[in-house]
């Protein structure tokens, strides 16, 4: 009985997982390989409290993006890359970067947001524009 | 009550009990025993660039990551590097089969956390890594080709049953056939990838490495021409979904494993796929019938060739399928299949030689010849 409970329970588990792979931006076991040959590129910035955009190829308060974010493709976003596991979960992960960028750069006192703003390839479409922001950061002393 | 009404619960009765029986049945472990011979090395191969960061001073945590729960609890640095290091050791004991269910369990266990840790760890390669460590860390798999098993025999004590109930080889079964299902039905929904722009599209921006490659020009220019695509990944497609189907049925199941391994090895020249051409390769050991030395190949000792043959055998088999045994001077090499059929002469070799796991994608073709197939 047990055994019985814990195999179909393993076997519903890995289908919904499977299943929930087409929705979601991070498609964990869900086991789609190489999905797309999308490619994506985007112009980030930091918005700084006075209104500049400093792109983040420049090194601020002691921080660099590339030793930031140092995985999943996004060290150098100016360039263009393959979007390896597809565009959407491309994009939530640089999201994510964003908001962990301005949350952990505690010497910088200027920024008050960072921008990236995206150009997307997805497989052979018309490149598609998106800004994405990174939240408001706290100001602090 | 209709007498269709009262036979519907028996049916799902039967099926359940049948469900019960299959899961239940003892088999042997011994496809379980070599896969978790083989994980050991996968898990140091994944386990290798978080060391080689740890040895530069730098983890996760240094730079971008993004937790799947705030509740998720994270280690202190120096516990956390330890506990990679304790993954590579007990890999290794895993491997070995010293303490084996301890370190089987404890690698899964820390290659798990490590996974869960954030969202950037997670690779395809990675979650089939901890399916397999899982599985493996549930089943008694440590019985055979174990350190254990080799100091229980030292100690005279007496011998463990190699057989145990088969769900966590059919679990892993099921997870296998899962990886090429879900990866070949997310490619044939999208008509993108099944209409050949996907591969297409990747192929020719990868032309300038391609051009590296000792290829004659026409086979560049063909393997980038739009319509080779539009076959090529129709063929992919229906590899995948071959490999998933074709694993489970005994007529195809051969022919699936070899067709997987050419799938791997094509994948791994190609792509960066970590450690999955590897772990994908050894899973597919899984799909050997659960019972061993059960066929019998019979040898004339005094004939050095087969003399030659039987130490092949006995040196390559490690799924152990066949009891050697001596047969009558001047005999020719017999392979009686667990079905009773003999074969003899060279189709015997091609035989003994397809059901060892390091010769068998090379002479499974064999099998096809007219006159192997007539001889069996």
């Amino acid at each position: 009985m047990a055994r019985r409970l814990v195999v179909l329970a393993v076997v519903l588990l890995q289908l919904v997982l499977v299943a929930r792979g087409y929705r979601a931006d991070h498609k964990e076991f869900a086991f789609q390989m190489f999905p797309e040959s999308s490619t994506w590129r985007a112009s980030v910035v930091r918005v700084t409290a006075d209104g500049r955009r400093v792109p983040v190829g420049v090194p601020w308060s002691g921080y660099r993006w590339d030793a930031l974010v140092r995985d999943r493709g996004l060290s150098y976003p100016a360039v263009r890359h393959h979007a390896d596991a597809g565009l959407e979960n491309q994009l939530a992960f640089l999201r994510a970067a964003l908001d962990w960028v301005a949350d952990n750069t505690p010497r910088d006192r200027e920024t008050r947001y960072l921008e990236a703003i995206v150009t997307a390839w997805h497989n052979a479409d018309a490149p598609t524009r998106e800004v994405l922001r990174s939240h408001v950061r706290e100001r602090k002393g | 009550m209709s007498a269709g009404a009262l036979s519907a619960p028996r049916r799902a009765g039967d099926l359940v009990a049948r469900l019960d029986e299959l899961l239940g049945r003892p088999v042997s472990m011994r496809s379980l025993a070599l896969l978790r011979l083989l994980a050991g090395p996968a898990v140091l191969l994944h386990l290798e660039p978080f060391l080689s960061d740890a040895l530069d001073g730098r983890v996760y945590s240094d730079a971008f990551y993004e937790p799947y729960a705030a509740w998720y609890p994270e280690l202190p640095e120096a516990v956390y590097v330890a506990l990679l290091w304790l993954a590579a050791a007990t890999a290794i004991a895993m491997s070995l089969g010293v303490l084996t269910r301890l370190a089987t369990g404890t690698t899964f266990a820390i290659v798990a956390y490590n996974l869960f840790l954030s969202t950037t760890h997670f690779h395809n390669n990675r979650a089939y890594l901890v399916i397999v460590l899982g599985l493996l860390a549930v089943a008694p798999c440590e019985r055979e080709l174990s350190v254990d098993a080799w100091l229980r025999r030292r100690q005279r004590r007496s011998p463990l049953d190699l057989r145990a109930p088969a769900w966590p080889l059919w679990l892993l079964r099921f997870e296998c056939s899962v990886v090429y299902a879900a990866s070949g039905l997310s490619k044939l929904v999208d008509p993108d990838w099944f209409g050949g722009t996907v591969t297409w599209q990747r192929v020719t921006r990868a032309r300038g490495e391609l051009e590296a490659w000792p290829l004659p020009d026409w086979a560049v220019s063909a393997v980038t021409d739009r319509g080779f695509h539009t076959g090529a990944a129709k063929l992919i497609v229906l590899t995948e979904l071959f490999i998933a189907a074709g694993l489970w049925f005994r007529p195809t199941r051969y022919a699936a494993v070899w067709v997987a391994v050419v799938f791997h090895v094509t994948i791994e020249a190609s792509a960066a796929v970590q450690v999955f051409s590897y772990l994908a390769i050894a899973v597919l050991l899984v799909w050997a019938v659960p019972s061993t030395r059960d066929r019998v190949l019979r040898i004339d000792p005094s004939a050095a060739s087969q003399r030659r043959l039987a130490a092949v055998v006995r040196t390559l088999d490690w799924l152990a399928r066949f009891r050697v045994e001596p047969a009558a001077a001047g005999s020719p090499v017999e392979v009686v299949d667990r079905d009773g059929t003999s074969v003899r002469g060279r189709p015997a070799v091609a035989l003994a030689l397809s059901r060892l796991p390091l010769t068998a994608w090379f002479t499974l073709p064999t099998l096809l010849i007219p006159a192997v197939r007539r001889a069996r």
